[in-house]
């Protein structure tokens, strides 16, 4: 007792020391400095709520950080915090969390199932407790707590609205090559069309409460890993082996109803260590190892829990349709792939996708590829998309809406944990409104909404260490349109980002971009509407806190705010490079619209630099605009000259 | 026989008469018809957006603004647009139709929607004819903040002097944007007896309202404005004096570099670097010796980088 005393009395000046250490950051401290230089306060970073009337579908998170954009520095990095290894749930309840609408205080809960469904009765085939325990968990699931859950959800729908979800709304979500040759007045027409959707669906689309099958899933993989994990354990201390499981009773009588044993229902399947090959539109796999295929279907006017664990080996994932491969589409789909280097080629809503409903796709080790086409690898529409890949080299594929994709009341995202990983999204939808030889990605780590029908969601890439490379078109790379976040977060490793045009820490229309580097020597390169650029009313931060970095972009960029918006380019430390085509609209620059200014801020907080454009070392400096202008300093040596005081 | 005739011949009259009102009626309507069409088809050329159809747009605006007047009644019920895009494509053309359009547009104002009449005040702005004055006045307080803005704004474009107690008043709204519109308006309608009103919105909590506000006093009569600002440098709020010291140093001679000088002996940094930059922006050439009479001195870090950046910057202008 004595000597607990004593320490916490020698403890005691170090407490309340700490407690005096204040809680900055290096680029808050600058963005005070540049700021107070410029006249203006970093509370001026900050949107009203009612530039135009606000819509049912707006979430808080977004709300929230629209209010001081500042704030999402600290949101991203406690994103980056949430996953634990081995535990997808965690994150998944974090991502649910998120998703609360704006004015919401209580949040809808998973379809609680009675006694006697909990009691329901299989005959038991498998002999093996641990697994017939997973087995009943999971049919309580995909019999009970997800329909039900989903009813819960779609209660108040009509038959028709919630045919509406996967016709008309879908169109709004799909892109189709033929419309680059349409005529004027037959785009005209499309876009009409695609107003009245709109139109329709805010009529009845708040009374979607997206909650108890977020919920249900969120339940579902967390019940579902803890006997996972049990099994695993068993494996691998060799108390029991697949072999053995998979045996079971070795009998059936000849004339028995599968339907009524366990793991043998109808769309549920049972593989061994072999290379198993499974096809169709199923409800449960259990697979025990070997190099597999997987060629998967979905019916979502049918819709159902999918549910596949895969323990290992080189497994080949095929959609054959839409809505597969870690899918929830009106429902829970979950795909745990444990190890292997597997390869997914997916057609769209696939890979991580959750389309009214909640998708996880679990990847626990080995150099994997995955491809998909529209709302894939971590893709979120009223629900969420997540993919978890906790090792390998990795390469993802998509064409738009991807990588971390969040869209109405939704939010996706891929979380990456090792590996150099190559991102590549776009090259297959025309940029028709813009070029006629861009691509629209709307993708890595993009926010969507439907201007001004709808606000939109969180997109996320969380990548944890590699070189990576991020390849995207139009829209993507910590981006986001209309009241959406759209983020990346890449902790380490020597980065490559290319991007055409609204990326890297971009936002347009009333919405939030970051792009977040913290180690590594990274470099950056775009066209346009860059580099941390908000244009109208919207806040784009691209901050990169270590390393010597390069950037080179050519226009409205680069600390660039534009119709009332604010950009900010922070970099802390390392010795850099700034390359700028335009002087005039780059490195701290604001444009005036509705009568006064945007702000751009770009910050250098450290190393020696070199510039083409407005900056130079150990610089203060205002450009000819309204209102911007940009730092280089020396901030440790500021902090040296405090302590000298 | 004879009455009979008569009234047939009447019924023949009447009968005649009312095919040639209706068809006078058919045919003004099938008149109004058809320029309907056209307007819808050439607006949607108008206002794409698609960059292979881009060289079409122009020419349809044109077309649009050569059928004039007319052509307003049936954009105004265009005006409660969703599309971004549709919106300044109609406002483009208003502003192009120029004063033909306002009557109508003055009609417009009495719209239920808010939404629209913001986006008329929004034309009516572009336009800038004095008769919109009394009408935009009437709508100045309306509830909706950004019909009061855009109210306050067209006011403002329009300059004219009996707008000005409105726009004095919407230096004080509680919605920073509207204050900002006031701000620019007061600017561009110089009511000089508001400048203490512009000075105090130095120190505003919304940036727009601060800068525009700086801004306008640039553009007044800078006799009037030196003794206001002198008087609140010492404000509370930093804000005010920093942005005053901005003002100041734009405004520029003697007296103005007196007052900064006196600002830069204070002992607070920022305040110091705010009035060091000043002085060099308004002694560009150091005549007066600052440089080496007050700057050397400067100790704190930041503060001399800034002076050091402010006086590069001015060489590299000149």
């Amino acid at each position: 007792m004595l000597r607990i005393l004593v320490i916490g009395f020698l403890l005691l000046p170090w407490i309340s020391f700490a407690k005096d250490i204040p809680k900055t950051t290096p680029e808050k401290t600058g963005l005070k400095l540049l700021t107070e230089y410029l006249n203006l306060k970093t509370s001026d970073i900050g949107f009203r709520s009612d530039y135009t009337e606000p819509d049912s579908f707006r979430l808080q998170i977004v709300s929230s950080l629209m209010k001081q954009p500042l704030g999402m520095i600290d949101y991203i990095e406690n994103l980056k915090n949430s996953h634990i290894n081995g535990q997808p749930e965690i994150l998944s309840s974090y991502l649910f969390k998120d998703l609360a609408q704006e004015n919401q205080t209580v949040r809808g809960k998973a379809y609680q199932a009675d006694i006697s469904e909990i009691k329901r009765t299989y005959n038991l085939y498998y002999t093996n407790r641990a697994f017939n325990q997973l087995l009943t968990k999971a049919a309580l699931y995909l019999d009970v707590i997800i329909p039900k859950s989903k009813e819960k959800a779609l209660a108040f729908l009509t038959a028709q609205q919630r045919r509406f979800l996967l016709n008309e709304f879908k169109e709004l979500v799909v892109l189709r090559k033929e419309d680059e040759d349409l005529s004027v007045t037959a785009i005209d027409s499309l876009e009409k069309v695609e107003d009245s959707y709109c139109d329709s669906f805010v009529t009845f689309g708040y009374k979607i409460d997206k909650d108890p099958l977020l919920d249900a899933g969120v339940k579902c993989l967390r019940d579902l890993l803890l006997e996972i994990n049990n099994i695993r354990e068993l494996l691998k201390s060799k108390s029991i082996s697949a072999k053995k499981i998979i045996e079971g009773t070795g009998y059936l009588p000849s004339n028995t109803d599968l339907e009524s044993y366990l793991g043998m229902q109808s769309g549920w399947k049972i593989g061994g260590t072999g290379n198993d090959y499974y096809h169709g539109d199923y409800k449960f796999i259990f697979d025990f190892g070997g190099d597999d295929v997987y060629d998967l279907s979905y019916d979502p006017q049918n819709p159902h829990g999918v549910i596949i664990i895969d323990l290992g080996g080189n497994d080949t994932y095929r959609s054959q349709s839409d809505f597969t491969l870690g899918s929830g589409c009106l429902s829970v789909g979950l795909l745990l792939d444990f190890g292997g280097n597997d390869r997914y080629d997916a057609h769209s809503f696939s890979l991580g996708s959750g389309y009214f409903g909640m998708g996880v796709l679990y990847d626990a080790s080995g150099d994997d590829i995955y491809n998909g086409d529209t709302h894939v690898e971590g893709a979120g529409t009223f629900g969420f998309g997540l993919l978890i890949d906790e090792g390998g080299r990795d390469i993802y594929n998509g064409a738009v809406y991807a990588q971390g994709f969040g869209f109405v009341e939704g939010m996706g995202m891929i979380y990456d944990v090792k590996g150099s990983d190559s991102y590549y999204a776009g090259g297959k939808y025309k940029d028709i409104l813009r070029y006629e030889d861009h691509y629209l990605s709307l993708s890595q780590g993009f926010g969507y909404g439907l201007r001004p029908w709808m606000s939109g969601g969180i997109g996320a890439i969380i990548d944890l260490n590699g070189n990576d490379n991020y390849y995207s078109d139009i829209f993507g790379q910590g981006a986001s349109y209309w009241w959406s976040l759209g983020a990346i977060y890449d902790s380490s490793g020597n980065d490559n980002y290319q991007c055409f045009q609204y990326g890297q820490g971009a936002a347009t229309h009333m919405t939030l971009g970051i792009l977040l580097d913290d180690y590594g020597n990274d470099v950056y390169f775009g066209k346009g509407l860059m580099q941390g650029c908000g244009h109208d009313y919207s806040c784009g931060i691209m901050l990169d806190r270590h390393g010597n970095d390069t950037y080179t972009a050519y226009d409205l960029s680069q600390g660039a705010g534009s119709a009332d918006g604010v950009g900010l380019l922070i970099d802390n430390e390392g010795d850099d490079r700034y390359f700028a085509k335009n002087f005039k609209n780059t490195q701290g620059y604001g444009n005036p619209r509705r009568d006064f200014g945007s702000i751009g801020l770009f910050l250098d907080l450290g190393g020696k630099d070199q510039y083409l454009g407005n900056g130079e070392n150990n610089y203060f400096w205002r450009t000819n605009s309204k209102w911007g202008g940009g730092m280089d300093i020396e901030l440790n040596s500021l902090d040296s000259l405090k302590d000298k005081k | 026989m004879i009455p009979k005739m008569k009234n047939i011949k009447n019924v023949i009259f009447i009968l005649s008469c009312s095919f040639l009102i209706i068809a006078g009626w058919s045919t003004k309507a099938k008149a109004q018809t058809d320029l309907k069409k056209k307007v819808d088809s050439l607006f949607v050329i108008a206002s794409s957006g698609e960059v292979k159809y881009r060289a079409m747009v122009q020419p349809a605006i044109d077309s649009l603004v050569s059928l004039s007047a007319a052509t307003v009644p049936i954009l105004i019920d265009k005006l409660d647009t969703k599309s971004a895009r549709e919106r300044l494509t109609i406002i483009k053309i208003f502003k192009k139709i120029g004063v033909p359009a306002v009557p109508y547009l003055l009609k417009a104002l009495k719209n239920p929607s808010g939404l629209v009449v913001q986006r008329i005040c929004w034309s009516l702005g572009e336009i800038a004819d004095t008769s919109a004055v009394d009408d935009l006045i009437k709508v100045s307080h309306h509830q909706r903040w950004q019909v009061r803005e855009q109210a306050i704004r067209a006011l403002g474009n329009i300059g004219d002097h009996r707008a000005d107690s409105i726009i004095v008043t919407g230096l004080l709204d509680s919605i920073g944007q509207v204050r900002k519109a006031a701000a620019v308006a007061d600017g561009k309608v110089d009511i000089t007896n508001s400048i203490p009103r512009l000075v105090h919105l130095l120190g505003d909590n919304f940036y727009g309202a601060r800068m525009t506000a700086a801004e306008a006093l640039l553009k007044m009569d800078s006799a009037a404005v030196i003794p206001i600002l002198a008087d609140s440098m010492g404000s509370a709020n930093p804000l005010v004096g920093n942005l005053g010291c901005y003002v100041l140093g734009e405004i520029g001679g003697d007296r103005a570099i007196e007052i900064l000088t006196e600002q830069y002996g204070r002992s607070n940094p920022y305040r110091r670097a705010h009035a060091a930059m000043a002085i060099v922006e308004a002694d560009p050439h150091d005549n007066c010796g600052y440089r080496d009479s007050l700057f050397d001195k400067e100790s704190d870090y930041l503060t001399k980088l800034k002076i050091e950046s402010a006086i590069k910057a001015i060489k590299n202008e000149q």
